[in-house]
């Protein structure tokens, strides 16, 4: 009688469903407003830096955008993660789905999904508003420079201008926003799993943002404590825990570099991503482990 | 097949933790319970008696503290024994931001709905429960009988064999009420096994083949509804257009008899009926507005 295909362990078709359902909510909840935020940042910046050489314009243009999309997707991954789950289990949602034959991983892996697609939209979104503006400015700074060599050797100029574009598309650029899209996509896991035994939207956000800072502070304490002639055994074990618990988000520090235009060794961007995809796979583990559990 | 129980529940206790202090609170305490396939089971109790704690229970959205649950056969902890069941919570809310008929798509595409065969059950869904004029519209706008309706509609998505109703009526206006109330005995009619829990007497009285009572985390009372309500030592005798003189008369050969004349007085209708008659029957559309 039933109309519904047979069920199987894992269906990807379940977990589009919620994937999907997840983006457009996040969508219709005007997530998305952010990027008027980082446009406004991205062209103001632009506009007040005419003022400077084009080196040091181009310089912080990278710097401030790279540096806002990193925090309006951190902020953006936080925030809307951390709205999914306990919001459906207060408006008792939740319920009518997971009486559907749909396996609790499955639900958590859709909604993690779910806002990866938002994050990929929206760096996607950032990355070619800062290239347009990027690209306009090296426009007006060759033009600008023909118009004041307009009397010297074409070889001169082409030379003049060839140093233009070598100062604004510094190479590795895309290694950049994939790193800044891992970074992101990191802090969404985490929340997912904080929410899964977080009572409340607001906990969620507060717990995660924490972990936001633990993560980029560690790295610099573990080596400050690390530096005196003899750590204690205690010190040891306690910095040892926290590297376990906490993600040393300073791996992705990683786009400072590639900001500064020095080249970023294919070895060093793999592991990098590496690192992202493994810290991705433990939350979403830890999360499936207590929320399996979990009495609704 | 057709033995095997649609729910059978077997000495389930369910016993939830209280925080920061060593007792525990009891939710369900050795029920053991059995709905037939195509029957109508009503289980009814005060709040706080354990009835919702065993809908959980069922749907898998709560684990036993001992005790099992299965459904057609497969053990509840099983993901695929949801394949068989379609579930309206008391109070539904769904996704405000997504439409009738998105809804309704999306709970098909949990089921393995796809392509045609989804649209075409959305849209058949959408009619049954008089739904169609208002599939575009965003939940967020809809009333409550319409949220209720939207719920029964999800719950039906993949044809399943049984239907579990958490306060299906709750809140819904006498005439939404009526048409829930008629479209659980269509959904008897085909077959389908029902499982509700009401708080609405009158209305588990006009449609339940069976009852469970619970209180305090155990059943109390269950049996066939006509047993249980039925007065044994009493008849029950209506007649039209009888003028004072038959009456007397019958009066007279009762007490003659030697049995009792209870009591004799002119039948009421009810309050649903006297509601529905003045509001003239309005249809779905001119009676659910909306917000």
């Amino acid at each position: 009688m039933s109309a519904a295909v047979r069920h199987t362990v894992f269906s990807p078709g379940r977990v589009w469903a919620i994937a999907r359902n997840t983006f457009t909510e996040l969508v219709r909840l005007k997530t998305f407003h952010v990027l008027l935020i980082f446009g406004l940042v991205v062209i103001g910046n632009s506009a007040f830096m005419i003022r400077f050489s084009f080196q040091e314009e181009f310089q912080v243009l990278k710097d401030v955008s790279l540096g806002a999309m990193s925090v309006f997707t951190s902020l953006l991954a936080i925030v809307a993660t951390a709205l999914l789950l306990p919001k459906d289990v207060e408006d008792r949602t939740l319920y009518t789905i997971l009486a559907k034959p749909v396996p609790r991983f499955e639900y958590l892996l859709g909604k993690l999904c779910g806002v990866f697609l938002v994050i990929g939209v929206a760096t996607l979104a950032m990355a070619a508003l800062f290239w347009l503006v990027l690209v306009l400015r090296v426009q007006w700074v060759t033009a600008s420079v023909a118009r004041e060599m307009a009397g010297a050797a074409p070889e001169q100029v082409a030379e003049a201008v060839a140093k233009v574009r070598a100062a604004a598309f510094t190479p590795g650029l895309a290694s950049g926003f994939v790193i800044v899209y891992l970074k992101a996509a990191l802090l969404a896991a985490l929340t997912l799993f904080v929410s899964t035994f977080a009572t409340s939207t607001i906990f969620t956000v507060v717990i995660a943002t924490a972990v936001y800072f633990i993560g980029h502070l560690q790295g610099t304490a573990r080596e400050y404590w690390l530096s005196g002639a003899a750590p204690s055994p205690f010190s040891r074990i306690f910095l040892a825990l926290v590297s376990l618990v906490f993600p040393d988000l300073q791996l992705f520090n990683l786009v400072d570099d590639i900001v500064a235009g020095t080249a970023v060794p294919p070895g060093l961007f793999l592991r990098t991503v590496g690192m992202g995809v493994v810290y991705v796979s433990v939350y979403l583990l830890l999360a499936q482990v207590v929320f399996a559990r979990k009495e609704l | 097949m057709a033995d095997v129980p649609a729910v059978e529940i077997r000495s389930l206790t369910k016993f939830f933790p209280i925080p920061f202090r060593r007792e525990r609170l009891v939710a369900v305490r050795d029920l053991s319970v059995e709905v037939r396939p195509g029957e109508v089971y009503g289980l009814l109790g005060p709040n706080g008696s354990g009835k919702s704690t065993t809908l959980k229970v069922v749907l898998g959205l709560v684990e036993p503290t001992s005790g099992s649950a299965s459904i057609f056969g497969r053990d509840v902890t099983e993901v695929a024994s949801r394949e068989s069941v379609g579930y309206l919570p008391e109070n539904p809310y769904f996704y405000k931001y997504l439409t009738g008929e998105e809804t309704l798509r999306f709970f098909g595409r949990l089921c393995g709905l796809r392509g045609a065969a989804l649209r075409d059950r959305c849209g058949e869904l959408l009619r049954l429960v008089g739904l169609e004029e208002a599939r575009d519209r965003r939940l967020g706008g809809y009333s409550k009988g319409m949220l209720q309706r939207i719920g029964l509609a999800q719950a039906l998505v993949q044809q399943p064999r049984l239907v579990v109703l958490d306060e299906p009526t709750a809140g819904v206006d006498p005439a939404g009420s009526r048409e829930i109330r008629d479209l659980i005995l269509r959904l008897k009619g085909d077959g389908i096994t029902v499982l509700l829990c009401s708080h609405l007497l009158a209305q588990v009285q006009e449609i339940c083949d069976r009852i469970g009572i619970m209180a305090r985390g155990r059943l109390v009372r269950e049996g066939p509804l006509a047993e249980l309500v039925s007065i044994e030592n009493q008849t029950e005798i209506l007649v039209e257009d009888a003028d004072p003189a038959l009456l007397e008369a019958l009066r007279e050969q009762i007490a003659r008899s030697g049995a009792r004349l209870v009591g004799m007085r002119k039948p009421q209708t009810t309050l649903e009926r006297l509601f529905l008659e003045v509001t003239g029957g309005l249809g779905v559309s001119e009676r659910e507005g909306g917000k």
